[in-house]
């Protein structure tokens, strides 16, 4: 009993409430807080740095902006010129008889686009579907036979401006199966998708027949 | 004298008695026949002298009266008092009638004429006097009392004088012979006496002389014997018998007594060969009634085989008491050891004692501090019973932690939940973002401005993603950490549980503990009661001990004394056996 009483006085195992008590007095008075003055002060000063960086100066040559996305863990760009917009894979409904590669419709602003697996088509590794998955709505420059569809993107990574030279055409990585929808691989390792093969291909109009 | 002797001692004793008894025979005749004459004589004395004589005496009297009453009856008038008188003069008259008429007879004087004369003469008289009287009286009563003393004066005197000198003469006549026969009778008693006086010299002087031969025939013989007799009575057999030749019982005793003697004597001859250590001796009896002779055989038989067996038990004793010289030396020995092992043993009880004292005091102690634990014991029952209390209370605040934990989980779920929302927010923000550099892309010149807008969106979204996936992370923590409390404050409520069933073990424990105390209190006062009652015992065992020490020592004295005295029964032992050997058998 009296080991009991010195354990009190002397905590060498035992809790020391008084301390318990000052941390939680302090998480609370923190959270009810919010952000100190200065801590947003260096947040705002950070952001500004960072804006205020020179940026990169424009390479001679001409330039294209690209869509930057994952595929695959590959990093793949594709041209703003095929790009309509970005859209979370939501609601999307699986349609029969068609190809493997075509994964099913959504609904984008009222209009029915189906969704295309780039990973089918270009023997890539399967990864499988999530919250996080995005399609790029793509879409063919006005005046030709108007094809439109979703490609489907494990991640949206943002937009690039990468040089048209110095691509790299011939790559080991690149032979295979979906060779001609490739433009080239940048000296960063993106590669190019030519969006308009693609949007032109054969492959993608499905006229199956089932009975 | 040689018959004499040979006679045997009755007719001694008898011849010289008998002449005694003769002598006294003749005397008692003599001396019967003397008495028988004088009494004889007296009696003639008082009958025929005596009594006549007095009898004269009372005519005289009567003769006396009868005249005075005469005088008397002429005095008087009175008639009675005469007839009375007259009366009695008549019978006066009558007795001295019958008196002569006694005496008249001749046979009473023996036939002296002379009395009887007289006596005829007297009556006569005494008749003619009466005649007058008679006429006396009648002239008295005819009261001529004038004439009747006429009568008395004259006539009556003369014949009155008469009467009185008649009865004197014969009175005195019988005096007179009264006289002379005692004086006859006093000479033949003492010629009576002359003749005892003789006849006892004669006696006394014949038993002188019968004693004196007795004596010497019977009694000196005897006072001889009776001397031996006594000699040996003391033991003394050296006696000779001057032993005579008579046929007697003297002689008869004097014979057998020597032979006795000599009897004795061999006998004392044999007995002693015997104390010389002799035991060859035949001791033959006479007879079988001869008791000595039968005992003496008898005795000298029991002796050889006693001899035979003291012989046989000399042996064995003196082997035994050389036996018991050896034991007693061992005896000796081992009783010192004894002494010194028991003053060891004294001292360990010393010891023993003061180990006890000390118990004693330990003993109280422990009663003492079992008092105290018992008081602990119970204070740690009552705190055991707080204890559980407390328990019960720690289980309930352990369960409330659980609920407002539990409670937190849920809360940090629900921030979860915002945070995906959130989350979804950024990932919305920053398709937006992408979205809007697509549609500055496609402006041209003018939608460059746009374009660093949209980067900064771009870049504001994928900051809160980061803050997102950041308070996702804490959150996975706070889940963790709050599972864990889940986990620890269940396993505090269980060892709580445990707590509470091991307090109520350890009050169950506490009070076996504490009866077993309180048993032991009592046991340590039962112990300090045996140890004080040990205490005392060993006093006594120590006072026991001196005792036993001092006996020990007197038990070394003693045997060594019991040593000694087996040496001298040795010794003793070999001392019997060669007096034994003297013995020849």
């Amino acid at each position: 009993m009296s080991g009991g009483r010195s354990g009190e006085e002397t905590p060498p195992e035992g809790i020391d409430w008084a301390e318990i008590h000052r941390r939680m007095e302090a998480v609370r008075t923190a959270i009810n807080r919010g952000p100190g003055t200065g801590e947003k002060k260096d947040i705002l000063k950070m952001r500004a740095r960072a804006l205020a960086k020179e940026p990169d100066a424009p390479q001679p040559g001409q330039r294209s902006d690209v869509l930057e996305f994952l595929l695959a863990h590959e990093r793949y760009g594709i041209e703003f010129s095929y790009v309509r917009e970005v859209w979370p894979l939501k609601d999307l409904t699986a349609v029969p008889c068609t190809p493997p590669f075509v994964l099913g419709v959504i609904n984008v602003r009222g209009q029915i686009l189906s969704v295309v697996d780039l990973k089918k088509f270009l023997d890539l590794p399967e990864k499988g579907l999530g919250d996080l998955n995005k399609v790029i709505v793509l879409e063919s420059a006005p005046g030709s036979n108007g094809m439109e569809f979703c490609v489907l993107a494990d991640l949206v990574l943002g937009v690039r401006s990468v040089p048209l030279e110095g691509l790299q055409r011939s790559m080991p990585t690149l032979a295979g199966a979906g060779e001609e929808f490739f433009k080239g691989v940048t000296r960063e390792g993106l590669i190019l998708l030519d969006a308009g093969r693609v949007l032109r291909d054969r492959r993608m109009v499905v006229n199956d027949e089932v009975f | 004298m040689k018959w004499f002797a040979n006679l045997a001692t009755r007719t001694k004793l008898f011849l010289g008695f008998g002449l005694v008894l003769v002598i006294l025979a003749s005397v008692i005749i003599t001396a019967y026949s003397g008495f028988t004459s004088i009494q004889r004589s007296q009696d003639a004395l008082y009958r025929k002298d005596f009594i006549p004589a007095l009898d004269m005496g009372k005519i005289l009297s009567d003769q006396n009266r009868t005249r005075a009453d005469i005088e008397e009856v002429m005095l008087t008038k009175d008639n009675a008092k005469q007839q009375a008188i007259e009366q009695d003069i008549k019978s006066r008259a009558e007795e001295i009638s019958r008196l002569i008429n006694i005496y008249s007879v001749n046979s009473q004087f023996e036939n002296d004429p002379n009395v009887l004369s007289k006596m005829d003469e007297l009556r006569s008289v005494t008749d003619d006097y009466k005649k007058t009287r008679d006429e006396q009286f009648a002239l008295i009563r005819a009261g001529n009392v004038e004439g009747a003393r006429k009568l008395s004066v004259g006539i009556q005197e003369q014949r009155y004088d008469r009467i009185r000198g008649l009865a004197s003469q014969v009175m005195n006549i019988e005096t007179k012979r009264a006289q002379d026969r005692v004086a006859a009778s006093g000479a033949m008693a003492g010629k009576m006496v002359f003749f005892f006086i003789l006849a006892g010299l004669a006696a006394f002087a014949l038993s002188i002389a019968a004693a004196f031969v007795l004596n010497r025939m019977i009694s000196n013989p005897l006072r001889e014997i009776a001397g031996a007799a006594e000699k040996m009575s003391g033991g003394d057999l050296s006696v000779n018998l001057s032993v005579e030749d008579r046929k007697d019982e003297v002689g008869a005793l004097s014979k057998s007594f020597g032979k006795m003697i000599t009897y004795l004597q061999d006998m004392a001859g044999k007995a002693g060969r015997i104390a010389g250590n002799d035991l060859t001796v035949s001791a033959n009896p006479l007879s079988p009634k001869d008791i000595l002779g039968n005992s003496f055989a008898d005795m000298v038989r029991n002796l050889r085989r006693m001899n035979r067996e003291v012989m046989d038990s000399v042996t064995v004793l003196a082997s035994s008491a050389g036996e018991i010289l050896a034991s007693t030396t061992e005896v000796a020995a081992s009783v010192t050891e004894t002494a010194t092992s028991v003053n060891e043993t004294t001292t360990t009880v010393e010891e023993v004692k003061q180990t006890a004292q000390v118990s004693t005091q330990k003993a109280k102690q422990v009663s003492e501090a079992a008092r105290k634990a018992l008081q602990v014991s119970q204070m740690g029952e009552r705190a055991v019973d707080e204890t559980i209390e407390k328990m019960a209370g720690i289980r309930l605040q352990m369960e409330s932690i659980a609920q407002r934990i539990v409670e937190l989980s849920e809360q940090s779920q629900a921030i979860g939940e915002i945070i995906g929302a959130v989350n979804d927010l950024a990932e919305q923000s920053n398709l937006l973002a992408v979205n809007a550099s697509i549609e500055a892309a496609k402006a041209g010149e003018h939608g460059k401005g746009f374009t660093v807008v949209a980067q900064e969106v771009k870049s504001l979204s994928e900051q809160s993603k980061q803050a997102t996936a950041q308070v996702r992370s804490i959150l996975n923590d706070i889940q963790k950490a709050t599972s864990a409390a889940v986990l620890a404050t269940e396993q505090g409520a269980k060892t709580v549980a445990e707590g509470v069933k091991q307090s109520a073990q350890s009050g169950e424990a506490i009070k076996t503990l504490a009866g077993s105390i309180a048993e032991a209190a009592q046991a340590a006062t039962q112990i300090a009661a045996s140890s004080q009652q040990q205490l005392i015992g060993m006093e006594q065992v120590i006072s026991a001990m001196n005792s036993i020490r001092l006996a020990s020592e007197q038990n070394v004295t003693g045997t060594k004394q019991t040593e000694t005295a087996a040496q001298a029964l040795n010794e003793l032992g070999q001392k019997l056996k060669l007096l034994m050997a003297q013995y020849k058998i």
